[in-house]
């Protein structure tokens, strides 16, 4: 099973959901920065991540959604993480990320976050 | 428990981080620190090692990086040696988080989750020689009153 996979859907509203796995650090980040990169550059900026299947984040891997997220905000967008397991939402608490990321329980929720 | 010391080498690749994290996962459900602290302190050697294969080594440049475990009743003891480039943790600053985000910095958070993490966080420059970083968690005693070890399930033979 390859290290770190990441799904991609689109959802209404111009919300795009990714759904990650594996492990999230400073041998897989550059994946996901790309990920990221390549939905701005398609002006996407509503973004739905669903870390659930997310066994392991370092700071290499936080580092990737907290360079982006002034970005989305400033385009009228977010990135919203849902449902992280323990260890990942952990990691973001220790970095006081967890006041400045919206966590949503599932993508339902995450998605009233774009609504209005 | 008795002592137990083991060594892991790996090159400064970042695809040897996976290894590093089963072997620290190894080691510390072999000792007597509580199991919620094993992601924490898995996750504070990674970036020890993240940060020595980003900064310590030259690009294209093969080096070693040594991880030794020391596992006493005491204190969990990481002492981590590279022949890179020399890196003061100790020269740099905890972060402003908010700042940190609004700047869109996405580095320079490993050290500081180091120390949030490990109860000491030691760093020996040997020039000529070898970088090395010690990070230490201490075993916590248990709290008064509490059982020395854990009961026996009902119903056990034992």
């Amino acid at each position: 099973m390859p290290e770190f996979q990441i799904k991609q859907q689109k959802l209404q509203g111009g919300v795009v959901f990714l759904a990650v796995g594996g492990f999230l650090d400073a041998h897989t980040f550059e994946q996901m920065e790309k990920k990221i990169n390549d939905l701005f550059e398609e002006n996407s900026y509503r973004l739905i991540v669903d870390l659930s299947k997310l066994d392991y984040i370092s700071s290499a891997g936080a580092g990737v959604f907290i360079g982006a997220i002034g970005t989305a905000q400033e385009n009228d967008g977010n990135i919203v993480l849902v449902n992280p397991s323990p260890n990942v939402k952990e990691v973001f608490d220790l970095l006081g990320l967890s006041q400045i990321f919206v966590f949503a329980s599932d993508v339902n929720s995450a998605l009233q976050q774009f609504s209005g | 428990m008795s002592a137990i010391s083991e060594n892991l080498r790996i090159t400064n690749d970042t695809k040897n981080l996976m290894a590093v994290r089963e072997f620290m996962s190894r080691m510390i459900r072999a000792s007597a620190l509580p199991p919620n602290e094993e992601n924490k302190v898995i996750l504070a050697v990674d970036e020890a090692v993240s940060n020595i294969i980003e900064h310590g080594y030259e690009a294209r440049i093969e080096g070693y990086i040594d991880i030794t475990v020391d596992v006493t009743d005491e204190h969990f003891k990481i002492r981590i040696v590279d022949t890179g480039k020399n890196f003061d943790p100790e020269r740099i600053r905890d972060p402003n988080i908010l700042e940190h985000v609004r700047a869109g910095k996405r580095k320079g958070l490993g050290i500081f989750l180091m120390r949030q993490i490990m109860d000491e966080v030691r760093y020996i420059f040997k020039e000529g020689v070898h970088n090395e970083l010690i990070l230490i968690k201490y075993v916590r005693p248990p709290l008064p009153g509490a059982p020395a070890t854990p009961p026996a399930p009902p119903g056990g033979n034992g």
